[in-house]
């Protein structure tokens, strides 16, 4: 690599973690906003305005920063900037706003699994950190969140690996290939396209528990445990893991964009240069949108709050069973297809 | 540069570093704004518990067994026929190894 080379690489790193930073922030604020606003329409309120979590972001930089007398102080203030820090990284591995990904070669879906593992953990060490008992047991079920959620997760990865290495693809964990040929066009038949629905649909329920959302927010379960890993977290920190929210939340809805729904506009329209790159942008963030509509939105308003052991059912019984029967139907669906051409 | 390739992964941990450490520039710059002041030993550094008396750290530890509750109670049966399993008594241990071992040579010898 020569120097010309390592400056234009230097200076996509910066710029490139900058803009991100900022489009995450921008949009995982505005989402937020959106989706408090959609909640509480549905629920026959009026609701905040758009803005509100912009204000709510502002309104804790301005408040006192509590550190508890049992708190661990360092790791008390350093971890909330640490999730953030990790959530805002993955942004520039996923390919945003109809893009390929920033760096695409630089990490595959497999370091993006590990990675989103960080802002939860995060939440888990700042709580256990706290020196709350509020604190400590919503660190112990939000662990107990992500040990459940973790294996339907890795049987959808697995099973659109899986079916990538079928068709002869090389590097099937990495996301540059899964968008060059989504998962609908390597499918021959009926049963891959149910299979693949139904782990699209288990990758919709797993999305909440990500996001600690209700029904799955029983780690922060503000009239239980009275806001759990987050009972002791104010100001400018509370500011930070607020802001990881809304971050995860674009990353997380980006993620299912692009292992399910990698599709642009402009080719369909014909539409080259500004005019076709504005419609990619657009169609991306209605169809994150959309995303967030029924993973956040949607059944939060409409299931309560479940307990820590109805959330490790619901993972490891139900939607575990459920993601088998997608991967076994995707399995079957070249082999039953290639029967019925046969006979 | 620097990626590391296993057959059907790969990631580059130099690039994951600095993307990190440029974040964490901008982050730690965007936290200074916020005010990081409070009123040390007073009423407001003691551990919210609704209401009442904050006792000392050892009587308020919550033991980390309690992070396995909502497995052994979700999945009760599976744990219940477990704990049968485990006796206790080496001579069960034994035929167990002896069953699952007469189980595996079929499967091979028959493969």
């Amino acid at each position: 690599m020569d120097i010309l080379e390592l400056s234009e690489l230097s200076v996509r790193i910066i710029l490139g973690t900058l803009g991100l930073t900022a489009f995450g922030i921008i949009f995982g604020l505005f989402y937020k906003g959106i989706d408090r606003k959609l909640s509480a329409r549905m629920q026959g309120r009026i609701g905040p305005p758009l803005r509100q979590p912009f204000r709510d972001v502002a309104k804790l930089f301005a408040k006192e920063n509590i550190v508890p007398d049992h708190a661990i102080p360092w790791i008390f203030n350093l971890i909330p900037l640490v999730g953030l820090i990790a959530a805002i990284s993955i942004l520039l591995y996923l390919p945003i706003g109809g893009f390929p990904a920033l760096f695409s070669w630089g990490g595959d879906l497999i370091v993006i699994l590990y990675l989103l593992l960080i802002p939860s953990l995060s939440l888990v060490i700042g709580g256990f950190s706290s020196g709350s008992p509020y604190a400590i047991i919503g660190a112990q079920r939000e662990m107990a969140t992500i040990i459940a959620y973790e294996f339907p997760l890795a049987i959808i990865i697995i099973t659109i690996a899986w079916k990538f290495l079928q068709k002869g693809a090389t590097n099937v964990f990495s996301l540059a290939t899964i968008t060059a040929t989504p998962v609908w066009n390597q499918v021959t038949g009926p049963l891959g396209i149910i299979g693949f629905a139904i782990l699209l649909l288990v990758l919709l329920l797993v999305t909440p528990a990500e996001l600690s959302k209700i029904p799955f927010d029983a780690s922060e379960a503000e009239t239980e445990i009275a806001g759990g890993l987050l009972v002791e977290y104010s100001g400018r920190n509370l500011a930070m893991f607020y802001l990881m929210d809304g971050v995860k939340t674009v990353v997380l809805a980006s993620l299912v964009v692009t292992l399910f729904f990698p599709y642009n506009l402009s080719p369909l329209l014909h539409l080259a240069s500004y005019p076709g790159m504005a419609l990619d942008i657009l169609f991306y963030l209605f169809k994150v949108f959309l995303i967030i509509l029924f993973s956040v939105t949607l059944i939060r308003v409409a299931i309560a709050r479940l307990k820590i052991d109805q959330i490790v059912y619901t993972y490891w019984i139900p939607l575990t069973l459920a993601s088998l029967v997608g991967l076994i139907l995707v399995m079957w669906d070249s082999v039953v297809m290639n029967l019925f051409s046969s006979a | 540069m620097f990626t590391l390739e296993s057959g059907s992964g790969f990631w580059n941990p130099l690039l994951w570093i600095l993307i990190v450490f440029i974040a964490f520039l901008l982050l730690y710059g965007i936290r200074g704004f916020g005010r990081n002041t409070y009123k040390k030993d007073t009423e407001q550094t003691k551990a919210f518990l609704s209401g009442n008396k904050e006792p000392s750290p050892d009587e308020m530890h919550v033991k980390a067994s309690n992070l396995y509750w909502g497995f052994t109670t979700s999945l009760n049966n599976v744990y219940t026929a477990l704990r049968k399993m485990h006796t206790g008594n080496t001579s069960d241990y034994v035929l167990w190894f002896v069953i699952i071992l007469a189980v595996l040579f079929l499967v091979f010898g028959v493969m």
